[in-house]
C-alpha cells in the first residue's frame, strides 16, 4: 500500500509541474492559435538564469523563480514582437516553423555560451530534504514546485474567467475583429498572452534546478509532453491542461513502475492518441 | 592585347593556385572527427574533439617534452601534417551514417575518429568499411562492435564485456573476503545501443556467477523524471546495481535514490557519468561511494606518467578547462596510434598501414595497458580499467588488488549518514 501511495504522490508531483509548462502552452495556443515550439527553450533559458543566479549570487531557486519568470514574460513578449507578429494572418505553418527555428536559435546559443556542461545547482535552501508521513516520501523540492504550479495555474485561470483583462483575452481568442471593434487591443493582448505563457515556463524553469540538472537539452521532453497535456486536455482550456497533466503523471508512474519503466512514455502517448482519437477537442476543448 | 595579357595572367594565377593546393595537399592527411557535437552527449562529444585536438598537436609539432611514440617528431612521415575535419552526428545514427558519407565521399579523409555513442559508430564504421578506409574508435564500448569481423575498425577501449567481468570478480573479491553478502544484482540502463548492450553483458556475467538479477530497468535518456525507474529498483531492493546511465540521467539517477532515500551495497558503472569529473564534483557528497570502470583519472598519474604532458595541451582546449577522462584519453590514443602505424609502414598507402595496425604491438605510454594490440575485429587486447570508488570526490583506485590505492568502502554510507 505505501509503495501505491509512494508511485501515486510521484505521478501527481510530476504532472503538477508538466501543468505549469503546460498552462502557457495552452494559453498561446488557445488564445492565438500559435503552436510555440520554442517553449521547451523558454523553459531552459530560465533554468540557466535560476542556475546563474544561484551559482554567482547564492540566490535560492525559492527566490530566482520571481526573475526567471519576469525574464521568460520578457522573452515571450519579444518573441511576439519581433517574430510571431509578422506571421499573423498567413499560414499557420509560418508560425510553427518560426518557432521552430527560434527553438534552434535558442538551444544553439545556450550551447555555444553555457557549453553542454550539466549544471547542478547545490546547497539549495530545500535542495535533498524529504519528509516521511505514513512511509511515503515526500521530496520538498518538488513539493514546492508543485504548491508553486497549483497556484500559478489557479491565477492565471483566475485571470482569464474573473477580471476584465481576461475577458478581452477571452474576447480575443473567439473573435479578434469582433473584439477589435469592442475596443480591446488585440495587439497589446497578444503581447500580454505570449508573455503570460512565458512567464508560466519561466517560473516552472526557475524552480527546476533545486533538484534537475540543467543543459541545453533539458527542455525537449518537457515541451513534448505539454503539447500533449494541451492537446488532451482541449486547446485553450487551463483546467484541462492541469486535469491532462495529473493524468499524464498518474499514468507515467504507474505504468513506469507496474508495467516497466521504459512503457511508461508508450502508456502516455498511447493514452494521448486514445483522447484525441475519441475527443478530438480534448477532454475540456471549447 | 591588353585583354590577351589579362587572361594569360588570369591562367597562369589558376595554374599556380592549383599547384600550391597539390602540393598542399600532399603534406597533409586529412583526418575526419565524428562525435555527437550537440544533444545530450554535446559535452563528452566536445571532450572526445578535443582529446583527438590535442594528439593532432603532439603529432604535428615537435614535442621533445613528451614522452609518446612520434611526439619528438614534427608531423608523420617526414613532415606531413593532420588536418582535421569535424563533423557532428548529434547522437543519433542516421546523421553519423550520413556524415560519416560525407566526410568520406565530400571531404576525401583519410580515416574517421569515433563516435563515442556505440549507436552511431556502428553505422559510420560501416560506411567506413564499404568505402574501404580506416575507423578509429576510441571509446564506443558496445561488445558488439568488434564481433562483426571488420576489417578496418579498431577500438581502443575495454568493453562492456570485460568490465562485466571485472564488476563481477569484485563481487567475488567482496564476498570472499569482507563477507560482503552480495547475492543479487539489479540492472539500470538507458535503452540504447549502448545501454541494452552493457545490459545484456552484465545480465550474462552476473548470472554466470551464479549472482541472481532480480531488477532488469531499461529508461529513455533524456527522462524529465526517473521515479518508476528507482522505485522499482527500491522494490527488488538488489544487494548490487550494475548502471549504464549518461550524463545529466547520471545525476538524475543519483538524486532520485537520494530523494528516495535508498541505496543498494554496491552501485558498479560502465563508462557513463560516474566517469565524468566535472559531474562528481557537481554531486558533491552524494556521489561518493559509486564505483565503476576507470581507463583514466588524474589520480592515475603514477602509473601513467607519460599523460601529464599531453593532459595539459588537452586542459587548453577545453572549458571550463577539464583533465582527461577515461572516454577522451580514449579518442587521443586512436589518433596517436594511426599516426605511429603510418610512420611504421613508411607511408599512407591503406593496405601497408592496414597490415601494420593487423600485425604490431604499438607502445602506447597513454594507456592503462601500456600496449595495443588489436585482434581481429578490431578490439585492443590490452585494454584495461580499473575499478574505482569516488570517495571524497577522489577517484580512489579499488580493483585489481595490484593497483589498488584504497580499500573500497561496502556497503555504500547510507544518504543520512554522510
Amino acid at each position: 500500500m505505501v509503495t501505491f501511495l509512494q508511485v501515486a504522490l510521484d505521478g501527481i508531483l510530476s504532472g503538477l509541474l508538466y501543468a505549469l509548462i503546460a498552462a502557457g502552452l495552452s494559453l498561446i495556443w488557445g488564445v492565438m492559435d500559435v503552436i510555440n515550439f520554442a517553449h521547451g527553450e523558454f523553459l531552459m533559458v530560465a533554468m540557466y538564469l535560476s542556475y546563474w543566479l544561484g551559482f554567482l549570487w547564492k540566490v535560492d531557486p525559492l527566490i530566482s523563480w520571481i526573475a526567471s519568470g519576469v525574464f521568460a514574460f520578457l522573452v515571450g513578449a519579444l518573441t511576439y514582437k519581433l517574430i510571431i507578429r509578422h506571421t499573423i494572418g498567413k499560414s499557420a505553418m509560418a508560425a510553427l516553423l518560426a518557432t521552430f527555428g527560434l527553438s534552434m536559435f535558442l538551444k544553439n546559443v545556450c550551447l555555444y555560451v553555457f557549453s553542454p556542461n550539466f549544471r547542478i545547482l547545490n546547497d539549495t535552501f530545500l535542495g535533498g530534504k524529504t519528509f516521511s508521513v505514513g512511509g511515503v516520501i515526500f521530496s520538498l523540492p518538488q513539493l514546492a514546485t508543485s504548491l508553486f504550479s497549483l497556484c500559478v495555474v489557479a491565477l492565471v485561470y483566475l485571470l482569464i474567467k474573473k477580471t476584465r483583462l481576461g475577458w478581452a483575452i477571452q474576447a480575443t481568442a473567439m473573435d479578434k475583429e469582433a473584439a477589435e471593434l469592442m475596443g480591446i487591443n488585440t495587439e497589446w493582448i497578444y503581447v500580454l498572452v505570449f508573455g503570460l505563457g512565458g512567464a508560466c515556463v519561466g517560473i516552472a524553469g526557475g524552480l527546476l534546478p533545486s533538484y534537475l540538472a540543467t543543459f541545453p537539452d533539458v527542455g525537449g521532453l518537457f515541451s513534448l509532453l505539454a503539447f500533449v497535456c494541451v492537446a488532451m486536455g482541449g486547446f485553450g482550456s487551463i483546467p484541462g491542461a492541469l486535469f491532462a497533466a495529473i493524468l499524464i503523471g498518474l499514468v507515467e508512474a504507474f505504468s513506469g513502475f507496474y508495467v516497466a519503466p521504459v512503457f511508461k512514455y508508450v502508456a502516455v502517448f498511447g493514452l494521448y492518441l486514445v483522447v484525441v482519437f475519441w475527443r478530438p477537442r480534448g477532454l475540456f476543448g471549447w | 592585347m591588353r585583354k590577351c595579357s589579362f587572361a594569360l595572367l588570369f591562367v597562369a594565377l589558376l595554374v599556380v593556385l592549383s599547384m600550391g593546393t597539390a602540393f598542399a595537399a600532399e603534406d597533409v592527411i586529412k583526418i575526419g572527427t565524428l562525435f555527437p557535437l550537440t544533444g545530450p552527449c554535446a559535452l563528452a562529444g566536445q571532450r572526445c574533439q578535443a582529446a583527438v585536438e590535442t594528439a593532432v598537436e603532439v603529432i604535428n609539432n615537435a614535442h621533445p617534452e613528451i614522452n609518446v611514440p612520434g611526439a619528438a617528431a614534427e608531423g608523420v612521415l617526414g613532415g606531413k601534417k593532420f588536418v582535421l575535419v569535424h563533423a557532428d552526428h548529434q547522437g543519433k545514427p542516421d546523421v553519423a551514417k550520413s556524415e560519416a558519407e560525407r566526410l568520406i565521399d565530400q571531404e576525401g579523409v583519410y580515416a574517421i575518429i569515433g563516435s563515442y555513442n556505440s549507436s552511431c559508430t556502428k553505422p559510420a564504421s560501416f560506411v567506413a568499411e564499404r568505402k574501404q578506409k580506416l575507423f578509429m574508435c576510441g571509446c564506443s564500448s558496445s561488445a558488439a562492435l568488434t564481433k562483426r569481423d571488420l576489417n578496418r575498425f579498431f577500438r581502443l577501449a575495454p568493453t562492456d564485456e570485460t568490465e562485466s567481468l571485472e564488476f563481477v570478480e569484485f563481487i567475488k573479491y567482496l564476498n570472499e573476503t569482507k563477507s560482503a553478502g552480495i547475492e543479487t544484482v539489479g540492472l539500470i540502463y538507458e535503452n540504447t545501443e549502448f545501454g541494452k548492450h552493457a545490459a545484456e553483458e552484465g545480465k550474462a556475467a552476473a548470472e554466470a556467477a551464479g549472482l541472481k538479477v532480480v531488477a532488469d530497468v531499461a529508461f529513455n535518456p533524456g527522462a524529465t523524471n526517473l521515479n518508476s525507474e528507482v522505485q522499482t529498483l527500491k522494490a527488488a531492493d538488489p544487494d548490487a546495481v550494475f548502471g549504464a546511465c549518461l550524463g545529466g540521467d547520471y545525476t538524475l539517477w543519483v538524486r532520485t535514490m537520494k530523494q528516495m532515500d535508498w541505496l543498494p551495497d554496491v552501485a558498479l558503472n560502465y563508462c557513463t557519468g560516474y566517469q565524468d569529473p566535472i559531474i562528481a564534483k557537481q554531486l558533491e557528497a552524494d556521489g561518493d561511494f559509486f564505483m565503476g570502470g576507470t581507463g583514466y583519472s588524474p589520480e592515475f598519474a603514477e602509473l601513467m606518467p607519460a599523460v601529464a604532458a599531453v593532459e595539459k595541451i588537452y586542459m587548453t582546449k577545453t572549458d571550463p578547462s577539464v583533465p582527461f577522462d577515461s572516454d577522451c584519453i580514449q579518442e587521443a590514443i586512436a589518433t596517436l596510434i594511426l599516426a605511429q602505424a603510418m610512420e611504421m609502414a613508411g607511408t599512407t598507402d591503406y593496405d601497408a598501414v592496414l597490415k601494420v595496425l593487423h600485425e604490431t604491438q604499438f607502445d602506447s605510454p597513454m594507456s592503462l595497458g601500456g600496449k595495443v594490440v588489436f585482434a581481429p575485429g578490431g578490439q585492443n587486447l590490452k585494454a584495461m580499467s580499473i575499478l574505482t570508488q569516488l570517495q571524497g570526490g577522489s577517484y580512489k583506485r579499488i580493483y585489481p588488488l595490484d593497483l589498488a590505492d584504497t580499500e573500497p568502502v561496502v556497503p555504500m554510507v547510507a544518504w543520512g549518514s554522510r
